[in-house]
């Protein structure tokens, strides 16, 4: 039949949709309409009466008349709003019949909500932690007028500026900048209500820092430049939000309360606002205090020290002010320092004004952060279009599945609109399930990250809530994905007429449409999964290539504690009295066998410590005028627990006091570098600014990666720390126990000598190594686990389409095992059908990749971008899972006994 | 295909060709179908508001307010192009089902 009706256009179907989207729109402009209507039918009564009077009737007449011809005004009014009405029962008939039909199909809603609930919990998951970390705006007033001023030097750039480089600058540059600020980050010792210490993170600010940002107090009132006038003499806080809700349960009594910081008494004056986290995003301050009180807080001389790298200086833009300007002001500030040859300022100094809106944490680490991000985005949107990909391929199999029961509806004379719409609600059913279960796991990955114990340089606090813009994005993916893959099938399943479907067609071809558009689907199933394969495994080897990696210290199993001899509490002499006592009293403990101290060990990424030096005939370079060392100062222990060598020379000795010649030791790296052979022992280092003492070198000690795992070998300076004194130490205890235990045990020794002894850290060498090796091993575990949850979604793709191809070919694998071909012929045939699309995927994927692995060069460690172990194991494994999903059901269909598989139907 | 479809079919396809000459409002379409039909349908506002509303709902026909030459308000409806082409197909539809049945109706004369 094709008569008028049994084939309405795409058109038709379109307008029904349309139809029910207005109703329901409807809903919520119930008024509107109803004066609309009012009006429309007041002027259609209106132009009919001046008709009926031009035609010669009285007006009284003509009224009366058309009233009459209008059939009572009621009745037409709800004629109408029957048109606008949204039918709740059809709504509720709909979601009915979807879900007696998804309960029917367990299997199948069970495998199409997973798959889809995954899509959708990793991206609202990294779409959470992006939005945390990168899309969140900052709580600044008028942030565009606001800029960032680093500190740009050769050795490194963006860097924190020190005190009186902060007050030059602020002094200096008055006409462009209505305000500069500065805060540093203090961790601060903090005593605990019930006994004993806690180490907070917190922020010293200069005074107008936090009215400059525009930050109000919550409770309270903020800091004030009042509060920032002579050093030392304002102990005053304000606490974070987060920190008074956690710690003082949000007590609004709070404020006016003392806390002891670092061993004197604050005042808290206020509680900031709830959307304030600090200068640094991810590293939420517990309190901010004047930054005439930092000396206090760090126990260390900071405010005339020209050298320190400690102030993240924020200014404000005059109105009207551009960069251009701004950056000529700062440069002249700079040009000035150069010109007086001030002591410490390195020549090579520049300021550098970066736009606040630029700058996510800080340049150097944005640097990091925005490709990771932008991997991560581009990771979890493949596995969202996977999972698509996949609900797509079902529900193209189930639309086949349905045709019939479709034709018999229609031809019993369900109109295609509303069958449509049943099966479009069937879809935006699994969707929203989708999207709950989605929103589920979201959580839990959510919850797992916040709570996983990463070996993070620093404790960060990212607010990793699921936001309702977040939720609104995951719904609003997993309706519109819906609704877009069920379109399709939905209309493919209401197009056949109606006769041809009654027709048994189960032996048939199938519609060769839409097996092609599955093949398309799974094609590209096998690209994405390809393309996630490769990149893990680029990742994997690099982090395969970070673990080979000799640090040159700390191979031995040992404890590391970190502590600080404040200046404000012990003299010189104290301190090293203080430090030998801990030190024996570690050694002294059961299962250690070496303890030994330095300033600043190997491989911490937030510190660095540096020497300019020159050697006697060795021309200096031109452009700085000095050569760069690392630099650190050690005990007499420390070679030995951190397992560096003395390869030349003699190690530090007692005999190394203040009052002796000052000794070093150096690198081989360097050795090498500067002396022929390496024989650098009984040579001079003259540090520059000091040329007058210089360095005797009595060592020479094997090479070990300062800063990161993939440097060449560095120059290096070891100090004796009897002659140069630190007020940080890293203590290192080579233990033949756990080391986990004995860091526990360093603790807690070094409580028992001074109860009030001041830590910093306090962990194993695994973990301080492991920071380094975090972003290779963080990279290889995620996109090893979205590669195999790829893998698995295109093997069940694959796995269904020659399913399906398998069942439509039973009669004629029938027919030919009957005349003689054996199974494996048969299965040989099936598989090759499957194998075509992993072929065409493969070639999709490879070329895919090797754009892909071109992007990711800058995050490998070692491995070239286009490593053949990966670029040609990682398709073997491709293929061999995907040969696997392909002759399971070949398999299946050879082992049907001829008579059955023409009996079929 | 049911009486009541029938007419509201034709009623349909009736009010979408008045457009086709340009936009109007309701009580000048109700006297172009008269019009056009010779006065043979004569549509009262109790089925041409609903047919109205109908239309537009699903997008054949937009609706503005405007002014009748006598100066009044009123609201004009004008085709979409969809609902042009809708038109253009119903029209074609009804041309093989009018000549189907006229063809039914001779056989039966005849016979």
């Amino acid at each position: 039949m094709s008569g008028p009706a049994s084939r309405p256009a795409a058109g038709v179907v379109a307008s029904r949709l349309r139809d029910f989207a207005v109703r329901l729109v409807n809903l919520f402009r119930r008024e509107r309409l109803e004066r609309e209507l009012d009006a429309e039918l007041e002027g259609y009564l209106a132009l009919d009466v001046e008709e009926r009077v031009r035609r010669g009737m009285t007006p009284r007449e003509a009224r009366r008349t058309a009233l009459v011809h209008l059939g009572g005004m009621e009745m037409v009014k709800e004629l109408c709003r029957d048109v606008h009405r949204f039918r709740a029962a059809d709504l509720g008939r709909d979601v009915r019949g979807g879900v007696r039909s998804l309960v029917r199909r367990p299997a199948f809603t069970a495998v199409a909500v997973l798959s889809l609930a995954v899509g959708i919990g990793a991206n609202t998951a990294i779409f959470s932690l992006v939005n945390a970390v990168i899309l969140r705006d900052t709580p600044v007033e008028r942030p565009e007028e606001v800029v960032n001023v680093y500190l740009h030097q050769a050795s490194f750039a963006h860097g924190p500026l020190s005190y009186p480089s902060f007050e030059d600058v602020r002094d200096g540059t008055s006409d462009v900048f209505s305000h500069v600020a500065a805060a540093q980050l203090v961790p601060a010792q903090l005593d605990r209500a019930g006994g004993g210490v806690e180490m907070v993170l917190a922020e010293a600010v200069t005074g107008d820092y936090l009215p400059m940002l525009g930050v109000e107090a919550a409770l309270g009132r903020t800091l004030l430049p009042s509060d920032d006038v002579s050093r030392g003499g304002h102990p005053v806080a304000m606490l974070d939000y987060q920190y008074w809700q956690s710690a003082f349960g949000g007590d609004p009594g709070a404020v006016g309360r003392e806390m002891r910081i670092a061993g004197r008494a604050y005042t808290v004056v206020g509680v900031g606002p709830p959307d304030f986290t600090g200068t640094m995003r991810g590293l939420a301050p517990a309190f901010y205090a004047p930054s005439m009180m930092a000396e206090e807080l760090l126990g260390a001389r900071l405010f005339d020290a020209r050298g320190g790298q400690v102030l993240f200086v924020k200014a404000r833009l005059r109105p009207g002010v551009a960069l251009p300007q701004a950056e000529a002001a700062v440069g002249a500030v700079a040009a000035q320092l150069t010109r007086d040859r001030i002591e410490n300022w390195d020549p090579t100094g520049q300021f550098a004004v970066l736009p606040l809106t630029d700058v996510l944490l800080f340049p150097p680490i944005d640097v990091f952060i925005r490709p990771a991000a932008g991997l991560l985005m581009a990771v979890v949107a493949l596995v969202l279009l996977l999972a698509c990909t996949n609900l797509a391929s079902f529900l193209l199999a189930r639309a086949l599945d349905r045709r019939k029961e479709v034709a018999v509806r229609l031809a019993l004379g369900a109109s295609r609109g509303s069958l449509v719409r049943r099966l479009l609600t069937e879809t935006t059913l699994l969707s929203l399930l989708a999207g709950a279960a989605g929103t589920g796991l979201a959580v839990w990955l959510l919850h797992l990250l916040a709570t996983a114990d990463l070996p993070l340089p620093i404790p960060v606090a990212l607010d990793l809530r699921l936001e309702r813009n977040v939720l609104a994005f995951t719904l609003g993916v997993s309706v519109v994905a819906g609704t877009l893959l069920g379109l399709v099938p939905a209309l493919q399943s209401t197009r056949p007429d109606v006769s041809g479907a009654l027709r048994s067609e189960s032996s048939g071809g199938g519609q060769p449409g839409q097996l092609r558009w599955r093949n398309v689907l799974v094609i590209a199933q096998l690209t994405i999964s390809l393309v996630l394969l490769i990149g893990a495994g680029l990742f994997l080897r690099s982090f395969q290539q970070v673990q080979s990696v000799d640090p040159g210290f700390g191979r031995e199993p040992s404890a590391i504690l970190t502590f600080l001899t404040p200046a404000t509490r012990f003299t010189p002499d104290e301190a090293r009295v203080y430090t030998r006592r801990l030190l024996d009293r570690f050694r002294e403990l059961p299962g250690v066998d070496a303890v030994g101290a330095i300033s600043r060990l190997h491989l911490d990424p937030l510190t660095q410590s540096t020497s300019d030096f020159n050697v006697a005939g060795v021309e200096p370079p031109t452009d700085h005028g000095a050569f760069h060392a690392d630099q650190a100062q050690v005990d007499l222990g420390f070679f030995e627990a951190a397992g560096i060598e003395i390869v030349r020379g003699r190690n530090f000795s007692d005999a190394d006091r203040p009052d002796t010649q000052p000794v070093a030791i150096i690198s081989e790296a360097m050795a090498r570098r500067f002396w022929e052979d390496g024989d650098a022992v009984g040579r001079l280092v003259r540090p520059r600014g000091d040329e007058s003492s210089p360095w005797l070198v009595v060592g020479v000690a094997s090479d070990a990666k300062v800063r990161t795992l993939g440097e060449a070998p560095r120059n290096m300076i070891y100090l004796p720390y009897s002659q140069r004194l630190t007020r940080s130490l890293t203590v290192v205890a080579r233990t033949s126990m756990d080391p986990q235990h004995t860091a526990l045990a360093l603790l807690t020794a070094g409580r028992e000598v001074d109860p009030d002894l001041w830590v910093l850290a306090s962990k194993t060498m695994d973990r301080h190594l492991a920071v380094m090796r975090l972003p290779q091993q963080l990279s290889a575990f995620v996109l090893s686990a979205f590669g195999v949850l790829a893998l698995t979604l295109a093997a069940v793709g694959l796995y269904g389409v020659v399913s399906y191809a398998v069942s439509q070919r039973t009669r004629e694998v029938g027919i030919r095992m009957a005349l003689g071909a054996d199974g494996a012929r048969v299965v040989r045939m099936l598989v090759a059908g499957g194998l075509r699309l992993v072929v065409i995927g493969g070639a999709l994927g490879l070329a895919l990749a090797f754009a892909a692995a071109r992007l990711l060069g800058g995050l490998l460690f070692e491995v070239d971008t286009l490593d053949p172990l990966t670029f040609v194991g990682v398709p073997l494994v491709l293929a061999a899972a995907a040969l696997l999903a392909a002759w399971l059901p070949a398999r299946r269909a050879s082992r049907v006994h001829p008579v059955t598989a023409l009996r079929t139907d | 295909m049911s009486r009541t479809d029938l007419m509201r079919g034709t009623l349909d396809l009736l009010i979408l060709r008045a457009l086709i000459t340009g936009p109007n409002h309701g009580l000048g379409i109700a006297r172009r179908v008269e019009q056009m039909t010779q006065g043979a349908f004569r549509v009262n506002p109790g089925s041409l508001f609903p047919a109205l509303h109908r239309l537009a709902q699903k997008g054949w026909l937009t609706a503005e307010w405007g002014r009748s030459e006598t100066n009044r308000k009123a609201k004009f409806y004008e085709l979409t192009p969809a609902g042009r082409r809708h038109a253009e197909a119903e029209t074609r539809n009804w041309r093989r089902v009018s000549l189907a049945i006229e063809l039914a109706l001779r056989d039966v004369e005849e016979a």
